[in-house]
């Protein structure tokens, strides 16, 4: 696959979830940029690197629940179980 | 003041240790001088030690110790200082010992299921290598990768699932432990090393926990071990008010489920924090003003059953399920404040970076509501003070299935960059404060780090009272030229006294 600069620095265009938080990629939230101006600035990524550090996160997160016990149970199986 | 340690010092330790393990660099002694939370940072270079020493064994760290004590040289133990009360830090220079080099698996006792360790060994280290056997340590403090089995000794520390395991003075069946003089004893349960009860004598175990490294160092430790879990549930609830939380929490603690191992109620504030700053960002709608989350642990038949009961519960208490990827992402997520870059706002809601401090206590269910709001007066008063505070919210844990009483925590941001003496002065008033609320309420001021800072650690005499007059004896009794750690606890009026 080739790596085209413009469409990987490219960001997809901003939904705003609350006053304080935009989505650019599904389930990846981001301070609104307008609050990272003053003292902390938001740093340009790749979107290759944002996924990255999510799948990443995402990684992390398993391997600690792997850590505590051998499988998750579902809640909502549990739910579903009650409903029935 | 700061003792200067002179040439015929450190040739002795060299001579005891290797030279390659007494280290004298700054950058040597800075990092074992820093801690996840800020003390005045702007006044640092007062808590630097002298010297690092890195033992490994019981027999070295007794010879650093004869060695200080001869010499009147401070020693502060130190393990992976991630505990925020200061402990690990240095206040008067001096040798710091890191235990880091004695970290090895001894034993592992599978008919007795225990193990013996180092005390330089952290509990994510042992489990990778007795998960082989099926079993897991679980010992789960907020720092579980990075903070080590003697520290958690030295802070006598919480664990988040001690609802279902105990805590670390439960896990933690005896240890070996350095007095200040040099002498190494054995404390436990009775002699031996893997006796999990025992009336014989004095329950020395519980007085060399949780002293912050001012009665010695603990050098070696048997554990008790689980079998590891088949399953784990964590379900996390939504709730629009924060007394049906309160209620729903309390219900799910008192239902005696036996895999119950915690819940923990999230106040508004917190909330508030989650939607705004939080890494994991859990984006609920204004109406939604608490959380809770539960979590179970055990054999997936069991858990089941007991997942069923509890979501029976905090349905008929207005919860409302958040889902398996936000329950499940953010039980997982529970360590990370340890390793994430942590941020909050000044007052015009512009991102700064700050650090993570927070106040514990150790407080009674049907003082909850009362504690919380008494702590977010304090919290705000700060925050309109000084930019440099963000007030991150509260949290409250079970501490057993009875849910009597709970770790009771506010978080608070602090901008270290601008820290100064007029803000660090506003702090340690802030907490002076919020352990008088805690007293108020007939709660402990620490349930979980200790509580030897400036600020709470006044009122430590006014919490224990006739019992503190006993801490000035036993520690003027066990480390009489008081070496180990001083000026934590107010320790030094024992000395004073004598004089």
């Amino acid at each position: 696959m080739k790596y085209r600069y413009q469409e990987e620095m490219s960001p997809p265009p901003p939904q705003r979830v609350t006053d304080v938080a935009i989505t650019r990629f599904e389930h990846v939230f981001e301070v609104e940029p307008g609050l990272m101006t003053d003292h902390v600035t938001q740093q340009t990524f790749p979107n290759w690197d944002t996924l990255r550090l999510v799948r990443s996160r995402a990684d992390h997160l398993a391997w600690m629940h792997r850590h505590f016990a051998d499988k998750v149970i579902s809640g909502e199986e549990l739910l579903h179980d009650l409903d029935e | 003041m700061t003792v200067l340690l002179g040439d015929p010092v450190l040739e002795e330790l060299r001579q005891i240790l290797g030279p390659e393990h007494v280290l004298t660099g700054k950058a040597d002694r800075l990092n074992r001088a820093r801690v996840p939370a800020p003390f005045p940072v702007h006044r640092w270079a007062e808590r630097m030690p002298d010297l690092v020493v890195l033992p490994a064994s019981t027999e070295e760290v007794a010879e650093v110790l004869r060695l200080a004590n001869s010499l009147r040289i401070p020693v502060v133990p130190r393990d992976g200082g991630t505990g925020l009360t200061d402990g690990a830090v240095p206040l008067r220079g001096g040798i710091v010992v890191d235990v880091k080099r004695i970290n090895q698996i001894k034993e592992i006792d599978l008919d007795n299921r225990t193990c013996t360790v180092g005390t330089g060994i952290n509990a994510l280290k042992l489990n990778e290598v007795i998960a082989r056997h099926g079993l897991i340590y679980p010992d789960d403090p907020a720092s579980y990768p990075c903070s080590l089995v003697g520290g958690r000794i030295g802070t006598s520390g919480w664990s988040l699932i001690g609802s279902r395991y105990g805590h670390t003075r439960d896990l933690v069946l005896s240890f070996d432990h350095v007095l200040p003089t040099g002498r190494v004893i054995h404390v436990g349960d009775g002699i031996g090393r893997k006796i999990t009860k025992s009336s014989s004598g004095y329950q020395l175990k519980h007085l060399f926990m949780g002293h912050q490294g001012t009665l010695g160092i603990a050098t070696e430790a048997t554990l008790k071990l689980f079998p590891k879990p088949e399953a784990e549930l964590s379900p996390f609830w939504a709730f629009e008010d924060y007394d049906s939380a309160y209620r729903a929490v309390g219900a799910l603690a008192r239902a005696g489920v036996a895999t119950f191992a915690g819940a923990v109620l999230f106040d508004e504030w917190k909330v508030d924090y989650l939607r705004r700053d939080d890494e994991a960002y859990i984006p609920q709608p204004s109406s939604v003003k608490a959380l809770v989350c539960a979590a179970m642990y055990g054999y997936e038949d069991e858990v089941r059953a007991g997942g069923r009961r509890l979501l029976r519960i905090a349905r008929s208490l207005g919860a409302r399920y958040l889902g398996d990827e936000i329950s499940e992402g953010d039980w997982a997520a529970r360590h990370d404040r340890y390793a994430t870059p942590l941020h909050g706002r000044t007052r015009s809601g512009q991102v700064v970076p700050m650090s993570w401090h927070c106040e514990d206590a150790s407080i009674n269910y049907t003082n909850l509501p009362a504690v919380r709001l008494a702590w977010h007066e304090i919290a705000d008063r700060l925050r309109r003070e000084s930019d440099v505070f963000d007030d991150w919210g509260m949290f409250a844990y079970t501490n057993g299935a009875t849910g009597a009483d709970y770790l009771t925590e506010i978080d608070i941001g602090i901008w270290e960059q601008r820290l100064d003496d007029a803000a660090w002065e506003a702090w340690v008033r802030a907490k002076r404060d919020l352990a008088a609320v805690t007293l108020a309420h007939g709660g402990s001021i620490s349930a979980c780090h200790g509580s030897c800072r400036e600020g709470e650690v006044d009122l430590v005499p006014v919490e224990l009272g006739g019992g503190y007059d006993v801490m000035l004896d036993i520690k003027r009794a066990i480390d009489p030229n008081n070496i180990m750690n001083p000026g934590k606890y107010l320790l030094d009026q024992a000395y004073a006294e004598k004089s």
